[in-house]
């Protein structure tokens, strides 16, 4: 069974609506609402604080919203444990890199693209080299990553730049309709930011990218819609264009003052 | 059944869980600072009471002996935080528990060599010895005794880590260690005093607790089963948590016992599997470490 | 697939295919029968091998330390003897009880178990432990209480109310155990390197990225636990046919202790670790314990020593050694191509 099965191909892949987070008497989200259309390269920015983390933690399922509603293909999702998400079609990778160290890089990738296939991680009776089916989705993967030439190296041993691909390798092994990625540019270096681009916007329009980042730069040149968040809420939202325009978000960034 | 000696049972369990809760502080006081699992911790205990048998065999008094041997276990406990147990601070906790599991062979083996295999128990002083009566019923005065110690040990821990400057640094050093550091906490002195505490406290339960029973070396693991039972139920690096656990679990013993005997030393168990049912990580659990 | 013998074969030779642990424990258990002092030394080993199987599934694999593993020990054994007493059940179907009902208390007791992390998961396979001790003195009148049951007849094998083949203590139990071994060893060393078994270590490692890829973690903790019990129980079962009765010795939490020490002692990080556990435990048993009644000191050290030093245990110690002894070799040759880098090549099928 894999993971693009859908039938009903919704204008708007991921939607929010009035997300609330309380922590304690902390609102860390506050009515925040948000559309992904599908297809599309949408990002999540903001200031230090502004909430971005809690909302992308909501968003995958590490946590539930206090109230509001988080849509996948029209269907609520926000009740929904976090390891059901990668079977609707939804994959997220980790800010900080969690691939397994010790593991070849293209194990790492065929664990990933195993977990959707049913029958393959359910078995018992066979080595797992054995099944085909995750393995080829691995080669297609690595291949489109730019990870092939790396495919028997320890993932530790990757630089930090091949590091953050294989996050999102191990993303697209469960062929997902919709990408969630935590930072991805996180930590790169001037030489592998340029690459990191090309990749992000090689994922659409095949798929949805949904990233949270602090690049922005970057964000601004690859992103089709942008999502400002300030102190839990939206602050505006628009084109790339539209945002770095706007006066409120420099004012968010860089304090008031300077605009 | 009266309600007298339902009374007297109710006393009977408050007195077993003060002394259980002396048993357990010492652990979740090491946990609560650094997370560290000690699995030897029962053998402490058990130190603690043969070393008292053999102060009192060689004629010291019971109320110096109470002092001393404490001071001992607790003395070769700070000796040993920087030898060995810092070692494990990172392990897994997995590999923290079967570490300790060796650490209490290996404690196990050398008082056996030195003690031997026999039980040994000692008597209170005479100044404790007898009932005492309360009016509603008539109570041993070492047990009377041992609860007081413990309240005392009980009051004296909280205002150690709630108002003490020491109590700061312990507090500080559990929340963020580096930070701690950095602001000149001698992070590493505070570790092994505190381990040296909590073993100390091990210790004194077992000199406290030898009168009341035999104690051989190979009592610790029901020791430890016990301590274990109470800082999981009161949940793990708890002050708090170690103190109503152990009286919750104290009463529910005694109770039992009293109803139904056989289930006494199981009780502590299935309590355990219930209140951990109810609350994953125990009473007070993850509030925070040493409060 | 191909038909191809050659490609068959290397199939079966290579990682993840069943020749190599066949091999590797066919030679062991030969080995064993040649070399050790009395069949029921090598028994003894064998049967505390299975056991340690067991744990390691959950400890090595999982990274689940359970020290409850007597609660399947002991009732895999007094299955054996109740089937075997009141029914006249053979131990090839004594084998099954035991394994299906000690899977059937894992998932009950993991149910509890498997929510939790880390000490609080040990505490309750630790308490369930004590429960059980403590429920087979309540259950007197089937578990013989202090007593236990004795009386067991011999293990024999067979079906429709014929037994073909029977096995006393002694060579012919030793024959029949190292059979069982070897097919469990086979059995589980394909577990390991099955999809199944990659899952486990993906959980071991790093929990939250596993569950963000698709796995139910719980799904397969229980699993894993529910397979570990019935190891543990095949192997209770196989101690009360071999020594003819079944005390309550073995379902005490003493016995989850040793078993979890075995387990550590011979190395946590392959199936075979468990095998050379059984035996230098047994063998220090055996023999140090008379020498020397303080033995167990040396047990602690040598789980200090793990614990701090040398993680892999004795199998790990022994792997290192022979990986030395190729290095050695190698720079010997004239070829300077040996690379640092040749340890840490990680063989996925372990």
């Amino acid at each position: 069974m894999s993971a693009v099965d859908v039938t009903y191909e919704a204008p708007v892949i991921l939607a929010a609506e009035s997300l609330s987070k309380w922590f304690g008497s902390f609102g860390a989200l506050d009515s925040v609402d948000l559309s992904v259309t599908r297809g599309s390269l949408h990002a999540v920015i903001g200031p230090n604080g502004a909430g971005k983390t809690t909302l992308f933690n909501v968003l995958t399922g590490q946590l539930r919203p206090s109230s509001g509603r988080v849509l996948f293909n029209g269907e609520p999702i926000e009740k929904l444990p976090v390891h059901r998400r990668a079977h609707l079609g939804m994959a997220r990778s980790f800010q900080i890199t969690s691939a397994y160290p010790e593991l070849p890089v293209r194990e790492n990738v065929r664990l990933a693209a195993q977990a959707v296939d049913c029958k393959v991680r359910r078995s018992v009776l066979r080595a797992a080299g054995h099944y085909e089916e995750p393995l080829a989705v691995t080669r297609d993967v690595l291949q489109k990553s730019g990870l092939s030439g790396f495919a028997e190296t320890q993932a530790g041993n990757l630089s930090h730049g091949l590091s953050r691909r294989l996050e999102i390798a191990m993303a697209l092994a469960s062929r997902p309709q919709l990408l969630l990625l935590d930072e991805p540019l996180s930590g790169m270096g001037v030489d592998d930011i340029a690459g990191m681009e090309k990749f992000l916007r090689s994922l659409v329009p095949e798929h949805t990218v949904l990233l949270v980042e602090h690049n922005m730069p970057v964000t601004l040149a690859i992103a089709d819609r942008i999502t400002v968040l300030e102190s839990g809420k939206v602050l505006t939202e628009g084109s790339p264009r539209e945002v770095a325009d706007n006066a409120q978000v420099r004012e968010a960034y860089l304090g008031r003052g300077h605009v | 059944m009266s309600s007298d000696l339902l009374l007297a049972q109710l006393i009977n369990g408050v007195g077993t869980g003060l002394i259980y809760f002396l048993l357990a502080v010492g652990l979740t006081l090491i946990f609560g600072v650094r997370d560290f699992v000690n699995f030897a911790h029962g053998a402490f205990f058990v130190l603690g009471a043969l070393l008292s048998w053999t102060l009192l065999e060689h004629g010291m008094s019971f109320w110096i002996a109470l002092v001393v041997a404490p001071l001992v276990i607790g003395l070769a406990g700070f000796v040993m935080e920087p030898l060995l147990i810092r070692r494990f601070y990172n392990v897994d906790p997995a590999f923290q528990i079967v570490g300790t599991i060796g650490l209490t062979l290996v404690i196990q083996e050398v008082a056996t060599m030195i003690w031997g295999p026999a039980n040994r128990s000692t008597q209170p002083p005479k100044s404790l010895q007898g009932l005492v009566d309360l009016g509603v019923v008539s109570y041993p005065t070492y047990r009377l005794f041992i609860m007081g110690v413990a309240v005392v040990v009980g009051i004296a821990l909280w205002w150690l880590i709630e108002r003490s400057r020491f109590g700061a640094s312990l507090r500080a050093g559990a929340e963020d260690r580096d930070m701690a550091s950095c602001l000149g906490v001698n992070t590493g002195m505070l570790f092994a005093i505190t381990f040296a505490i909590g073993v100390g406290l091990a210790a004194l339960g077992g000199v406290l607790a030898a009168p009341t029973r035999g104690l051989n070396t190979g009592s610790s693991s029901e020791v430890l089963g016990i301590a274990f039972v109470i800082i999981v139920v009161g949940g793990m690096g708890s002050f708090l948590g170690a103190f109503v656990g152990a009286l919750v679990i104290g009463v529910a013993q005694s109770l039992t016992i009293t109803f139904a005997p056989a289930y006494g030393s199981v009780v502590i168990y299935i309590a355990m599997i219930v209140v951990l049912l109810v609350k994953s990580d125990g009473l007070f659990g993850k509030v925070t470490r040493v409060r | 697939m191909s038909a191809n013998p050659v490609r068959a074969l290397s199939r079966l030779t290579g990682a993840g295919g069943l020749g190599r642990p066949a091999l590797l424990s066919a030679v062991s258990v030969i080995l064993l029968g040649l070399l050790a002092p009395s069949w029921s030394v090598a028994t003894l080993i064998l049967i505390y091998a299975m056991a340690a199987l067991g744990c390691n599934l959950l400890l090595g694999y999982t990274g689940l330390l359970s020290v409850g593993q007597s609660v399947y020990f002991g009732l895999g054994g007094y299955l054996a003897a109740i089937t075997a007493t009141r029914w006249g059940l053979q131990l090839s179907s004594a084998l099954i009880v035991s394994a299906v009902l000690c899977a059937v208390v894992a998932a009950f007791i993991g149910a509890f178990a498997i929510r939790r992390l880390g000490i609080y998961f040990v505490m309750i396979t630790f308490a369930f432990a004590e429960t059980a001790h403590f429920l087979a003195f309540v259950f007197q009148d089937y578990t013989g209480g202090e007593n236990g049951l004795g009386g067991v007849p011999a293990a024999s094998f067979g079906g429709f109310g014929q037994s073909f083949f029977i096995a006393k203590p002694g060579p012919t139990f030793f024959y029949m155990a190292a059979v069982l071994f070897v097919l469990l060893f086979v059995v589980l060393q394909r577990f390991v390197d099955s999809p199944v078994g990659a899952v486990l270590v993906a959980i071991r490692e790093n929990e939250s990225r596993a569950e963000a890829m698709g796995y139910s973690i719980k799904a397969y903790k229980l699993l894993v636990f529910m397979v570990s019990g019935a190891v543990t129980g095949i192997a209770g079962c196989l101690y009360v046919f071999f020594v003819g009765s079944a005390s309550v010795a073995a379902i005490e939490s003493d016995m989850a202790i040793t078993i979890v020490i075995i387990t550590v002692l011979g190395g946590i990080r392959s199936l075979y670790g468990s095998f050379l556990g059984a035996v230098v435990y047994v063998a220090l048993d055996t023999y140090l314990s008379d020498l020397w009644p303080y033995w167990q000191m040396l047990l602690g050290i040598a789980l200090i020593g793990i614990v701090l030093f040398f993680k892999g245990g004795i199998h790990g110690v022994v792997l290192a050694f022979f990986n030395l002894v190729r290095h050695l070799l190698s720079r010997r040759s004239s070829d300077p191509a040996d690379h640092p880098n040749e340890g840490a090549s990680v063989d996925v099928s372990r």
